[in-house]
């Protein structure tokens, strides 16, 4: 009964421990490295044009070089190295041969078959011990054998024997598989004999202690820096602490853009000598004097004091360079056009630490100005400028055209909605677009993804009322009209509605699969059909000069008017429950989508009035503002109310119904329900006023068109 | 007694002495680098040039030592002291505001420690310089100290509410001139709509008899037009 520990000698085991150490590793990293080398944004759909301005390869090829770097090397060459240690191990498995541990077998000893009587088993005896027994049997020289071997062949054919005709032998045998009874056993451990072997040791502890003494305080201490380094929002810490400096109360975008100048990134970009040369160049440029604006690169004149307070350096090539690519000036030199093309993308991710501080403050004004600077840098225009020029050729002299004096913009989904023919008349002319842009802008303007809001209400999941401190719902419903769309589908009335999932229904609660509504039946319950769940990516934005693939996102959030504060912080909307286009991309759906978004109701009960904005952070006046009314019960109002509601719709045959015809109650009142269909129309209207407003209007100007 | 053998205890002393020798080298390193770091963070707030002024007023230096130092007036001082206040106000507005702020924004991860430290530190230094105001202005005059924050504090607001009114009125000219503009393009539209009426008028009139039921009802327009335009005049 004796246990022996022993290290792999025959080189049998160690493979199947390295291997499947190695399986481990490389596994997800290959998933990793598989993942991340797939180009997330090749499978989203994009706005189809043929528009390409005179930059295009060069904004390309910064594309392409910032989906480079997210390309590890390290990462690779481990993966291909993990996959060939496994090879190794299994080709080692395949040839080394593993010891066959024999089972101690009577029969096979003997020589006889499994099913022969004890007759055959006695006579198979006699026979082999005349045979071998070790007085009997000569050693044989040429076959290299000594007494002793001849010796334990006798003993085994005797033990074999009595195994088989001795009972106590026997039960041995069939217990622990040995007539001896139980056997000592081996354990082998799966590392090579070598590293336990004499002289290795020291080789072993160096490996060992590199490991544990080296690398790994090396890798945590790299990852905990590196977390230290960069805020929260992937920018450097450094710049997110100038930007939180940067922050006032009453920025603007000028001033946001002027604040993402500060940017750490910068510094590394324009490192020594690039910082100031050919500063004056771009600054000349910028600010010469411009076709709309007072300067070229439509920066206020706030601005462009800002610009010439600044010390020459990085920051001020930073901020010259950001109004250059926003003015869409031309700077006539590669180099500069390059780095004007890399300070936007930049600029855009600190833009997000931006936004996280506005966020923090709660104020309204810098988050919005933070929102519209992202619109801005997406679609390379100056703050103030006509939304226009996000369509492909639109020039200022175009927008001056189709504007005429007046100071308030159009915007695209307003152009859009002019009869064609008045469109053409205002904006196809000589200086001004030839036909052939004409069709094209009105092509990319067609497949600009254009979130109307449909309705806007608040409710609790399961309930009838708000009471104060309940988990609200904002529900939006909007769908997606492309400006300029013909033959809109009016709206389907049920899919205004936002149907509770079953108190019984877990997967719908969980959100594990949507259901969609697709009619009542007599009752008024409404049918569901199960709809597919898979999330609808909407296309990449498009944003010619930007040279990042950047996919739009929308974000709701309820501000206080009055306060100028934000009451509800963003939630943001990248996937949608419904499809946007058809699959050829270009056909708009009219899908309702629904946005949902959960808050605390305030505690206090009474008439909250927000302003809702919906926000794409992608395309400037695509924004939506529109007020929406909270209406907070009391309590014990509220549940009196729900009380009633209870006790009249409970059944004759219920406990309950029994209990209330006990109490002599008449059969169910129809006054609570009126009560509270007015409640609940009068919270609607104060959401729907002003959309409904605006489809009327929208519907009236698609029929003039047709 | 015990035989004790002190080369074998060489090994065991030295590992405890190089253990203890790494970890007290590596934390004084650590911390010294810590306090250069702190020293060296740059201040929240510029120089407190109001400060300044009231400072060097009060200690004004005669230019050569023969001669006495200039006697400044009370009431130069005193207007010094509130313009320190009133900066003194701006700033503890703008570090009351950023408070939450930072902190939240320090807990989520979204702005650096060192941010943080400065807050704190001129946080601190607002409070000295609060507790310095008040203790000068009472030694100007009793009781000052009380009311010297309400008076700056009004200033700053109004000094606020006057650039914002500056503001908007530095945009009255830009837009008068473009209103100008606006209203001549308006005026040439109209009149030339006028003038296009008259000639269909004339011109429907000679040629074309039958058509003149319909040309009261498009001159109808142009006339609304014209008394549109009379009131701007």
């Amino acid at each position: 009964m004796s246990a022996e520990y022993a290290y792999d000698e025959e080189g049998h085991l160690w493979p199947f421990f390295v291997f499947v150490l190695t399986f481990i590793v490389t596994v997800p990293l290959t998933y990793l490295l598989i993942n991340r080398s797939r180009d997330p944004s090749a499978s989203l759909k994009r706005v189809q044009t043929t528009f390409k301005h005179d930059h295009v390869p060069l904004v390309d090829s910064l594309r392409k070089k910032e989906k480079r770097k997210d390309r590890k090397l390290w990462l690779m060459a481990f993966v291909i190295a993990g996959w060939a240690v496994m090879g190794q191990m299994v080709y080692l498995i395949k040839t080394t041969e593993a010891p066959t541990a024999k089972l101690w077998n009577p029969y096979d000893i003997l020589g006889i078959s499994e099913s022969a009587t004890e007759k055959v088993i006695k006579s198979t005896y006699k026979k082999m011990s005349l045979k071998f027994h070790p007085d009997k049997v000569k050693i044989d020289p040429t076959k290299n054998e000594t007494l002793e071997d001849l010796n334990n062949r006798y003993v085994e054919i005797s033990k074999a024997y009595q195994a088989l005709t001795d009972e106590e032998v026997r039960n041995n045998y069939i217990q622990f598989g040995n007539p001896d009874g139980k056997q000592g056993y081996s354990i082998n451990i799966a590392l090579p004999k070598i590293i336990v072997s004499d002289g290795n040791g020291k080789y072993v502890v160096l490996i060992y202690s590199v490991l544990f003494g080296v690398l790994l305080p090396y890798l945590v201490g790299s990852w905990w820096y590196g977390t230290l380094r960069r805020s929260k929002e992937g920018v450097l810490m450094e710049s997110s602490n100038r930007l939180f400096r940067a922050y006032k109360d009453n920025i603007d975008e000028g001033g946001v853009v002027a604040a993402l100048s500060t940017g750490k990134e910068y510094e590394e970009l324009f490192k020594g000598d690039k910082a100031d040369s050919d500063l004056a160049k771009i600054e000349s440029r910028i600010l010469a004097e411009g076709e709309t604006s007072p300067f070229a690169a439509g920066l206020s004149v706030k601005d462009k004091a800002k610009l010439e307070d600044l010390e020459s350096g990085p920051q001020r090539k930073a901020l010259a360079l950001l109004w250059a690519y926003l003015g869409r000036i031309e700077l006539d030199d590669p180099a500069l056009e390059k780095a004007k093309f890399e300070v936007a993308p930049i600029a855009h991710a600190l833009n997000k630490s931006f936004n996280a501080i506005a966020l923090a403050y709660m104020n309204t004004a810098p988050l919005l100005a933070s929102y519209y600077t992202s619109q801005l840098l997406i679609q390379a225009l100056p703050p103030k400028a006509s939304p226009l020029l996000q369509l492909p050729y639109v020039t200022p002299a175009v927008v001056k055209a189709v504007e005429g004096d007046s100071r308030v913009h159009t915007t695209v989904q307003g152009f859009m909605d002019k009869p064609d023919a008045k469109r053409r008349s205002l904006a196809v002319g000589a200086g001004l677009l030839t036909d052939a842009q004409y069709r094209e802008a009105v092509n990319v303007a067609k497949q600009l993804p254009y979130f109307r809001v449909t309705k806007a209400f608040f409710k609790v999941t399961g309930e009838r009322f708000i009471i104060p401190s309940s988990l609200v719902t904002l529900v939006v419903k909007g769908r997606f009209v492309p400006p300029g769309s013909e033959k809109v589908p009016e709206v389907n009335e049920l899919d205004l509605e936002d149907i509770d999932p079953a108190e019984d229904d877990l997967d719908a609660i969980l959100g594990r699969n949507t259901k969609k509504q697709v009619g009542k039946d007599e009752n008024g319950k409404p049918i569901m059909v199960a709809a597919d769940s898979e999330p609808i990516l909407p296309p990449l934005a498009a944003a010619p000069y930007l040279a990042r693939d950047h996919s739009p996102r929308w974000h709701v959030f309820l501000t206080d008017s009055k306060q100028g504060r934000v009451a509800v912080p963003p939630f943001t909307f990248v996937q949608f429950d419904q499809p946007i286009f058809e699959e050829d991309g270009k056909t708009p759906t009219f899908a309702m989508q629904t946005l949902k978004a959960q808050f605390q109701a305030p505690p206090q009960a009474g008439h909250y009035t927000f302003v809702m904005h919906v926000v794409c952070d992608s395309y400037v006046g695509f924004d939506t503002k529109m007020e929406v009314t909270l209406i907070v019960e009391e309590a014990s109002k509220a549940a009196a109310m729900a009380d009633e509601e209870e006790i009249s719709e409970a059944e004759e045959d219920s406990i309950a119904g029994i209990m209330h015809a006990a109490k002599g109650g008449a059969p169910p009142a129809s006054k609570p329900v009126k009560r509270k269909d007015k409640e609940d129309s009068d919270e609607e209207e104060s959401g729907t006023d002003e959309e409904e407003d605006d489809t009327s209007e929208t519907n009236t100007d698609t029929e003039d068109e047709s | 007694m015990f035989d004790i053998d002190w080369r074998g205890l060489i090994v065991p002393f030295s590992y405890v002495l190089v253990l203890g020798g790494t970890f007290m080298t590596f934390s004084t390193i650590y911390r010294k680098r810590k306090a250069v770091e702190s020293a060296n963070l740059e201040p929240w707030f510029g120089t407190h040039l109001q400060r300044n002024v009231y400072l060097s007023l009060l200690h004004l230096e005669p230019e050569n030592e023969s001669e006495k130092a200039p006697k400044v007036p009370d009431s130069i001082i005193r207007a010094a002291l509130l313009r320190r206040a009133v900066e003194d106000i701006n700033r503890i507005i703008q570090i009351r505001t950023a408070k939450a702020a930072c902190s939240s924004l320090l807990q989520r991860g979204s702005v650096g420690d060192d941010l943080w430290q400065r807050f704190q530190r001129a946080e601190k230094e607002m409070e000295e310089e609060l507790r310095d105001v008040v203790m000068e202005a009472n030694a100007l005059a009793p009781n000052w100290g009380q009311t010297i924050f309400q008076s700056a504090n009004e200033i700053a607001a109004n000094t606020a509410l006057r650039e914002r009114l500056d503001e908007i009125q530095a945009q009255t000219d830009t837009e008068k001139e473009w209103w100008e503009k606006r209203r001549a393009s308006i005026k040439d539209e109209f009149l030339k709509e006028l003038e296009d009426a008259d000639k269909t008028q004339t011109k429907t009139g000679s040629e074309d008899e039958p058509v003149l039921v319909d040309t009261d009802t498009p001159s109808a327009t142009p006339s609304g037009a014209s008394k549109k335009k009379k009131p701007k005049k």
